[in-house]
């Protein structure tokens, strides 16, 4: 159980400024998901929590203690990576012992035996326990990496993409069992990932980097409904948010000579905005306010998402399955207002953070 | 006119069979994927295809002539990879170029076609760059314009865009769409992931161990998939599927979970039509996606009680696990309908998307409610 703080932290690797003046708060027992693109800043926030590496500036602190100068074995962190690192002939057990079988904890027999049994029954692999670790699957391999995180109880859970080498279907049912786990240990976790659904189906709070500075932290639904700018807009959801650019005529935004209605307050005349709607908030209205011209259907079972022109821009909207439209097709669509986000053109920034 | 067809082929590795007894027609300007995991035998499939692998029986068609004696070059079929393979050392146009090259085109049809392709894919601008210089989603379109150059007879795809990330490989699939109806040449594209085979398919092609499970459109084999390892293929989340048990409840059926007290209701011609399927008495599979799940706040006639585990919000809507007797089964439902985890909910299934499947065989039993 632990409770993280970043109080403005900068890290450099030569000139690059690995992250930027990152201030960020992990409640105890809080699953929190770091998200952004490769070379974000996400690897090296986790790195400098385990204490493997150093802040150029700015301090770290585990439940209200300052650890910035603390080596990586003194702050009982577990770390998980993407590459499984297991000791290929040792069996699954002899891997969960190890740790614990380490100088510094040297724990007696019977109390090695009871937590290997607690954690390979939480993991699901008490049957795996007698095998080589080689010859595990992916999914198999990753449980027994968390379990040995797992059995050193410490107090953070530190995790670098540990779903993404498994495949479509595993990930699915890791990203499960993983919040699983954490809810029932109620223990902090800091997960990294470059997957939006990752980030939204498993966090109580999300953070975006973005060329290492922190862009926005709430939770899933704060990010997905109420982004701060186009940025994050764009970072969760599938397909993308549509950002139409547009100007404000004194009533209205306008994007391609069509009127866009919305809640928001009156702008000054003339501003050039972006105005964002959600592909599912786009809905097939006969007389609806903007005229389209259909460019491509997909049939995902599920939902159909369609690809429509608008002028020079492109949209896309998601719709029942039910809805038959055919490629060239010209549709009215119309959508909820009330769903809407309009963004500065400028700074990107979204006019209810004050852009 | 180019159909391909693939009658009775088998190919073994040693004593693995990695084709097995395929049957396959292709229409002429069709777009079919072959979506299988990896191992299941699909890219050996496109290679034999192509010519880059020889087949120990069986006859492949390409425009009504057999050709699998005949040389790759001779097939006339463009092949594109997930590695781009562009020559680093020439530019955009010059690797547009070879194909053409190669076969002594003249310079000024040369520059017409590299042009045209170039303008298709909106790389027009890119022609005097070097590859070094481009992005993943340039490459892999140079790698397709120099395969489109040629005007080939066939287009074959092994996994084009499985390299790119997530929002890239989006725009990508769109273009490729696009690109296939302007073209219109017969492609086979090969790839593991369901929601590229649904988006691009014509046809669905889903492979297992060297064995054709299913063909069919991508509507097709969503909504009625052949057997249990397409069902829970294609489609995310996957579908649910639990061992049930039947039985007559009032004037309907019950199907109820293996463990669990209460089951779902179902109209009495379920009990009738599973008898004339010869299913009475043999152990049940019920298959139910997460979307033909229905759920209340309130109890509501007919619905089950369950408890909500844990809810995954992905933003336009949520995953969400809910607890029936001893196991899990996930439902999709609008975003924020259910408030937390450890909210009792009620739900139903929706007869007329459920399917049952014969748990021995996996074979789906074709019911339809």
């Amino acid at each position: 159980m632990a409770h993280i703080e970043l109080k403005a932290v900068t890290k450099l690797f030569g000139q690059t400024k690995a992250l930027n003046d990152v201030s960020l708060t992990i409640a105890d027992g809080q699953f929190f998901v770091l998200l952004g693109e490769t070379g974000a800043g996400k690897t090296t926030t986790l790195r400098l929590i385990a204490g493997l590496e150093k802040p150029s500036q700015g301090q770290i602190l585990i439940d209200g203690q300052d650890v910035t100068r603390w080596g990586a074995a003194e702050r009982d962190v577990a770390l998980v990576l993407q590459q499984y690192s297991l000791y290929p002939r040792y069996t699954v057990r002899q891997n969960l012992e190890f740790p614990l079988k380490s100088p510094i904890r040297a724990l007696p027999a019977a109390q090695i035996a009871e937590r290997i049994a607690r954690v390979s029954k939480t993991l699901r692999i008490e049957h795996l326990l007698d095998r080589k670790t080689d010859r595990l699957s992916g999914g198999e391999m990753q449980r027994v990496s968390i379990g040995r995180a797992i059995v050193r109880t410490p107090k953070v859970f530190l995790m670098d993409e540990p779903l993404s080498a498994l495949d479509a279907k595993l990930r699915e049912a890791l990203r499960a069992e993983l919040k699983d786990l954490q809810m029932n240990l109620g223990e902090t976790f800091l997960f990294v990932t470059h997957d939006q659904v990752e980030a939204m189906s498993m966090g109580d709070m999300i953070g975006v980097l973005n060329k290492g500075v922190l862009v926005q932290t709430g939770t899933p639904h704060e990010i997905y409904t109420n982004p701060v700018n186009t940025f994050v807009a764009r970072a969760v959801g599938t397909p993308a948010m549509n950002l139409l650019p547009g100007r404000w005529d004194g009533q209205a935004a306008l994007a391609e000579g069509v009127a866009l209605a919305h809640p928001g307050a009156a702008q000054a005349e003339g501003r050039a905005l972006i105005y964002g709607v959600r592909p599912e908030d786009l809905h097939l209205e006969s007389g609806g306010p903007l005229p389209v011209r259909v460019s491509d259907v997909e049939n995902h079972g599920v939902e159909k998402i369609l690809t429509l022109r608008l002028g020079a821009q492109m949209l896309r909207a998601t719709v029942p399955v039910t809805v038959h439209v055919a490629v060239d097709d010209a549709v009215r669509m119309g959508w909820n207002p009330g769903r809407v986000v309009l963004f500065d053109a400028g700074s990107g920034r979204s006019l209810r953070h004050g852009g | 006119m180019t159909q391909i067809e693939l009658r009775n082929i088998n190919k073994h590795f040693g004593d693995f069979h990695v084709i097995n007894n395929v049957n396959l027609t292709v229409a002429d300007r069709e777009f079919v994927v072959f979506l299988g995991q990896s191992g299941c035998g699909k890219t050996t499939t496109l290679r034999a295809i192509a010519g880059l692998e020889t087949i120990d029986n069986g006859e492949i068609l390409i425009g009504g002539q057999a050709v699998q004696d005949t040389k790759p070059e001779a097939r006339d079929i463009a092949f594109v990879f997930q590695s781009f393979a562009l020559y680093p050392h020439l530019t955009v146009f010059e690797n547009m170029a070879f194909p053409l090259r190669a076969v002594g085109t003249t310079k000024t049809e040369i520059d017409k076609t590299v042009r045209r392709v170039a303008d298709v894919l909106q790389i027009g601008g890119l022609l005097g760059r070097r590859p070094s210089a481009l992005s993943g989603g340039d490459l892999q379109r140079v790698a397709i314009g120099r395969a489109l150059v040629r005007n080939p007879k066939a287009m074959l795809m092994d996994e084009p865009i499985g390299s790119l990330d997530a929002k890239l490989r989006e725009e990508m699939r769109v273009e490729l769409k696009r690109l296939h109806v302007e073209q219109g040449s017969t492609t086979i594209y090969v790839t593991h992931d369901q929601i590229e085979a649904m988006a691009l398919a014509d046809r669905i092609v889903v492979m297992h161990a060297g064995v054709l499970q299913q063909v069919g459109t991508p509507e097709a084999v969503y909504a009625n998939p052949a057997n249990l390892f397409v069902a829970q293929f294609v489609g995310s989340p996957v579908m649910n599927v639990a061992d049930v048990v039947v039985s007559g409840r009032g004037g309907g059926a019950e199907v109820t979970l293996s463990g669990a007290g209460e089951g779902f209701a179902f109209p009495a011609a379920l009990i009738d039509r599973l008898q004339a399927a010869g299913a009475q008495g043999k152990p049940l599979s019920l298959g139910i996606r997460p979307e033909a799940l229905e759920i209340a706040l309130t109890p509501t006639e007919g619905f089950v009680t369950a408890e909500a585990h844990i809810i995954e919000p992905l933003g336009s809507h949520d995953i969400i696990d809910l607890r029936m007797g001893p196991g899990f089964i996930r439902a999709r439902t609008k975003s924020g309908l259910v408030p937390g985890p450890g909210t009792q909910v009620y739900v139903r299934a929706d007869p007329a998307r459920a399917h049952f499947f014969d748990t021995g065989s996996g074979q789906s039993l074709g019911i339809a409610l």
